[in-house]
């Protein structure tokens, strides 16, 4: 019987294949359950991608209570220097 | 003199990406020497996105070598993406290398997508059904890459030593993604090639959540400069030109000419 934890991991499971196979292509974010919600998040590359993600999650993840910190990577920092 | 790096990888350009990476390349000329590309420059390895990859590379004013990455692979056309790239004049590299003369100083870099396979004392055997040893295999074919390139890069008498990779060498680089990927993140047979040889810094990218700083057990820095994880353009390093064998023994490398050049050869394809 499938009851409402093995469902939510397939739910996840799901949003990740879907991600995957996305217009983002993205295989970087961290989608885990936690507690009695789920955990979105990670770094993506741009407003659009994280668009996409956040849509996906409002589909995939209906009815579920999430947590979403979804960043886009700044591109426009100082760039650090190491010396080695 | 100091050799001046810039790094950054897995910047997953896409069809509506036009625009966004040149810019921040727009201070390369000013602080850097090269630009490496750690793979993952496309999203889903399409000849489209690869065509906006190369138009923002086009006339990056220092020398750009690159390594592809699993994304690059996705649509099957990696060789395509590849020449389109080196049309540019991209120097990317696949068990290959390139040296190039920076300041009277000879900079070489050994490169190699690289595979999964894990990290020692939990990486994967041939053995078993067929599909299992084609990955492991691969994954050796891909650590024998990088060897052979980072010997013809030790040859070429180069006084600074880079191996560029998009897959791992380390775990030490992974800490902060899932324990259970670690497999699909990097091999060890990398860094084994890497400390059999030597080279004076290693740099990847692949692991979105990882982190920045590792070393192989041979002591040869390991850097990941993923664009997700180093949340800048890119990254900068600079070295000293002081050549170093797998056990961090320095050796001085000669005086510096005078007159910057930039002679860039390929040292093998």
């Amino acid at each position: 019987m499938i009851d409402g934890t093995t469902d939510t991991e397939y739910r996840i499971e799901r949003l990740r294949h879907r991600l995957a196979h996305g217009d983002s292509a993205e295989l970087g974010l961290h989608i885990e359950a936690r507690a009695n919600a789920v955990a979105v998040y990670g770094t993506v590359p741009d407003s659009e991608c994280r668009d996409e993600i956040l849509r996906a999650i409002e589909e995939e993840l209906a009815g579920l209570p999430t947590r979403i910190d979804v960043m886009v990577a700044s591109a426009h920092a100082e760039p650090r220097v190491e010396e080695l | 003199m100091t050799i001046r790096i810039a790094a950054v990888g897995d910047i997953h350009l896409g069809t509506g990406s036009q625009g966004t990476l040149r810019p921040m390349l727009a201070s390369l000329q000013d602080c850097a020497d090269v630009l490496l590309l750690a793979g993952d420059l496309t999203r889903h390895g399409t000849i489209d996105e690869a065509l906006v990859v190369a138009d923002e590379l086009t006339d990056v004013p220092v020398p750009v070598v690159a390594v592809l990455g699993n994304h690059d692979y996705h649509g099957d056309r990696p060789q395509e993406i590849a020449a389109l790239l080196a049309q540019r004049g991209v120097h990317v590299l696949e068990g290959s290398s390139v040296v190039l003369e920076v300041g009277g100083r000879r900079l070489g870099v050994a490169g190699v997508k690289g595979f999964g396979g894990g990290f020692a004392g939990r990486a994967l055997e041939a053995f078993g059904e067929p599909e299992l040893k084609v990955f492991a295999h691969k994954s050796a074919a891909s650590a024998h890459g990088l060897r052979s390139a980072l010997h013809q890069v030790a040859t070429a008498g180069c006084d600074v030593r880079i191996a560029l990779t998009h897959y791992s060498p380390v775990p030490d680089t992974l800490a902060g993604e899932p324990l259970e990927i670690y497999p699909f993140l990097g091999s060890y047979l990398l860094a084994q090639a890497i400390d059999e040889i030597g080279a004076d810094l290693a740099v990847h990218g692949h692991a979105h959540s990882g982190s920045e700083q590792g070393m192989t057990n041979g002591g040869v820095r390991v850097r990941n400069v993923a664009q997700p994880l180093i949340r800048r353009s890119f990254v900068l390093f600079h070295l000293n030109g002081e050549q170093q064998d797998s056990n961090g023994r320095g050796e001085h490398a000669p005086e510096s000419q005078p007159e910057q050049q930039e002679a860039v050869y390929q040292a093998s394809v």
